[in-house]
């Protein structure tokens, strides 16, 4: 299995308001504060690279205390330079909410090409907050993001000048300098929350499939939803197209882990991701078939999810070594999951660096089989 | 008591229309929620017109029709209705975002109005405000916003939590953010357009509304559409045939009756 360092970039702060999102002021946000912030967090990906992480992802967010990375682009450039040899997965660019979705084709291609050819590219939609936070219309984001996506595939790939005429997009001279270094592309992931329409789209490319912060046996359905539709065409999954996100705590024994995870990781949570109703449920942010399956069987609202039932259902990894090492065994053995995408939180820093050590050490080498497979061959593309 | 349902198909766009009444036809267009909802304003409206009351397409029994991109879409929608009920020249009312449909009509098209009425309109910008986000609020916060008197809301309340109301909902909501989303409740292009308007208008403004308040919204509608007149309901909101249905019918009819009588 192969291991990638998930960071959010939080803001770690307590507060009463009711959203974490959109509306929180950003007079809370500290610029000083923010600089320690950066800087330790990029510290913590290059050293994930150092310490044998194969990947390192970052992500897009606006407006919010979960996640202060609005252009995962410029953390990943801050990246390529300081490291050698891991992936960098942009997990993703949100397309929709672009108004020139070509500026993330000639993005990628300038961070792939200096990376020499080590970029991921994840495509999301963003999530449901992000249409209030740009005014994009939520009505307008899935033909959107097909049509940014296609327009981006198209401009790495079809020698330039050609024109494209979009619903959304439109543009008399598609010709992006430079080109991706990969070829024919970088590889593409997507990252989702489980939407048939996804499952779909993605298998039928070869997109590897991301599951962020889903329950166990909400994964396990989507997989073989997804493994389904690869079979429908005409190919087999490879387990590097399934992959994972869970936070994961590590420590001497259960009991400290268990701590930790109840203080840091259930922050994600409780408070990262506590959001006025109206902001989860754009109208036409999803189709209403996607509506039904949800109200079928509603999913906890994640500032309602408890620790007990976090633990219970799979939300979260904690434990000694030898325990972690049997969770996971769960991803890799029976879901079969070819990636695991993780952020640790020890608590401070210090406490996160000494955490992924422990976790390079004494739990990923039971899961290096593949160690010499190149885990982006014949996928994403 | 909801009059016989019709269901029509307009240029293949399928329609819920509730119609009830005898006289002159009076068109009424209703706002975001009002789908289906044939209330004390439009029984007293129907004792002296013949009232078509369609669901907008997403709203109501009315399925999404994916072409609607734009309010103009939803104004052509109107006038093809029109042309297949074969009613030449109607009254036409329309409430809210009823209303925005209704003055886009009426910039496109005056010569089939005998009269228009807006209550409430949203639709065009305003300058020196800008409507409050009805799509980031909850429920209680939309109440507040839309309703003076918070009781009337109850007729517009939905039946259950099930999840087929669920999903109506959304439904609606999802036609509305279709044209409403950004630019949010208006067309840049049509305060302009108002000068158009060659039909006898009446505003009905509730005095408390606050989602397009008295001052400077219906300043603005009163100086963009020649000859408009306004009338103020003191114990109103944003939906005043809602809050105050049998004073909003009386003026409503009483224009009617003075358009026709102006022929």
């Amino acid at each position: 299995m192969k291991f990638y360092y998930f960071h959010l970039m939080p803001y770690p702060m307590e507060h009463d308001e009711r959203s974490s999102w959109v509306t929180l002021s950003n007079r809370f946000y500290d610029p000083k504060q923010g600089q320690t912030l950066y800087n330790q967090y990029l510290d913590q990906l290059e050293y994930a690279e150092s310490l044998g992480w194969d990947g390192l992802c970052v992500n897009e967010h606006h407006q919010n205390c979960y996640g202060t990375m609005p252009s995962p682009n410029v953390m990943a450039a801050m990246l390529v330079r300081r490291t050698s040899r891991a992936k960098i997965a942009i997990l993703g660019n949100g397309l929709p909410l672009r108004e020139n979705p070509l500026r993330i084709a000639e993005e990628i291609a300038m961070l792939d090409v200096a990376s020499g050819g080590r970029v991921i590219s994840g495509f999301v939609r963003g999530i449901s907050a992000e249409y209030f936070s740009t005014a994009i219309n939520p009505t307008h984001s899935r033909e959107r993001f097909y049509e940014a996506a296609e327009l981006i595939l198209r401009a790495w790939t079809e020698p330039g000048p050609f024109a494209f005429d979009g619903k959304y997009y439109r543009y008399h001279y598609v010709n992006p300098w430079p080109r991706p270094l990969q070829q024919p592309h970088p590889p593409v992931w997507c990252p989702s929350q489980g939407s048939s329409e996804t499952v779909e789209w993605a298998s039928k490319r070869r997109f590897p499939y991301l599951m962020v912060f889903t329950p166990i046996k909400r994964i396990a359905q989507i997989y073989a939803e997804y493994r389904e539709a690869c079979e429908r065409h005409g190919y087999t999954a490879s387990r590097y197209q399934l992959t994972v996100n869970v936070p994961i705590v590590v420590a001497e024994n259960d009991t400290k882990a268990e701590a930790l995870a109840r203080k840091n990781t259930m922050w994600v949570f409780n408070t990262g991701l506590r959001m006025h109703p109206p902001f989860w449920r754009p109208p036409g942010y999803m189709t209403e078939a996607s509506l039904r399956r949800i109200l079928q069987n509603p999913p906890p609202l994640p500032s309602d999810l408890t620790f007990e039932q976090a633990d219970r259902e799979g939300y979260i990894v904690y434990g000694s070594p030898a325990t972690v090492r049997d969770k996971l065994r769960v991803f890799s053995d029976q879901l079969q999951a070819g990636i695991v995408c993780s952020g640790l939180n020890g608590g401070s820093h210090e406490g996160t660096l000494e955490m992924m050590q422990m976790f390079a050490e004494e739990v990923m080498p039971s899961f290096r089989e593949d160690a010499e497979v190149d885990e982006t061959v014949g996928v994403g593309r | 008591m909801a009059p016989p349902l019709a269901e029509l198909s307009v240029r293949g766009t399928p329609v819920h229309m509730l119609r009830d009444g005898a006289g002159t036809p009076l068109l009424f267009l209703h706002g975001a929620g009002g789908a289906g909802r044939w209330l004390e304003f439009q029984e007293r409206l129907a004792k002296a017109h013949t009232v078509l009351m369609p669901s907008h397409p997403g709203h109501g029994g009315s399925p999404a029709a994916e072409w609607i991109d734009h309010i103009s879409d939803l104004a052509f929608h109107y006038l093809d209705l029109l042309d297949a009920e074969r009613v030449e020249r109607v009254h036409l009312v329309g409430a809210s975002f009823g209303g925005w449909i209704a003055a886009e009509i009426a910039t496109m098209a005056s010569h089939r109005l005998v009269s228009l009425t807006l209550i409430d309109p949203v639709g065009i910008k305003v300058d020196g405000w800008i409507y409050p986000f009805l799509f980031g609020m909850d429920i209680p916060e939309v109440v507040q916003t839309v309703f003076h008197n918070p009781m009337a809301a109850l007729a517009l309340a939905p039946p259950d939590q099930s999840p087929e109301t669920l999903a109506l909902q959304y439904r609606q909501g999802t036609a509305l953010a279709r044209v409403a989303w950004n630019p949010y409740l208006y067309d840049p292009l049509m305060r302009r357009r108002l000068a158009r308007v060659s039909a006898p208008t009446l505003l009905c403004w509730g005095a408390h509304d606050r989602l397009a308040p008295l001052h400077p919204c219906a300043d603005t509608w009163g100086a963009a559409i020649p000859g408009a007149r306004l009338r103020l309901f003191e114990q109103s909101g944003h939906v005043p045939h809602l809050e105050e249905p049998a004073a909003v019918a009386e003026a409503v009819l009483d224009f009617c009756r003075s358009a026709e009588g102006a022929r």
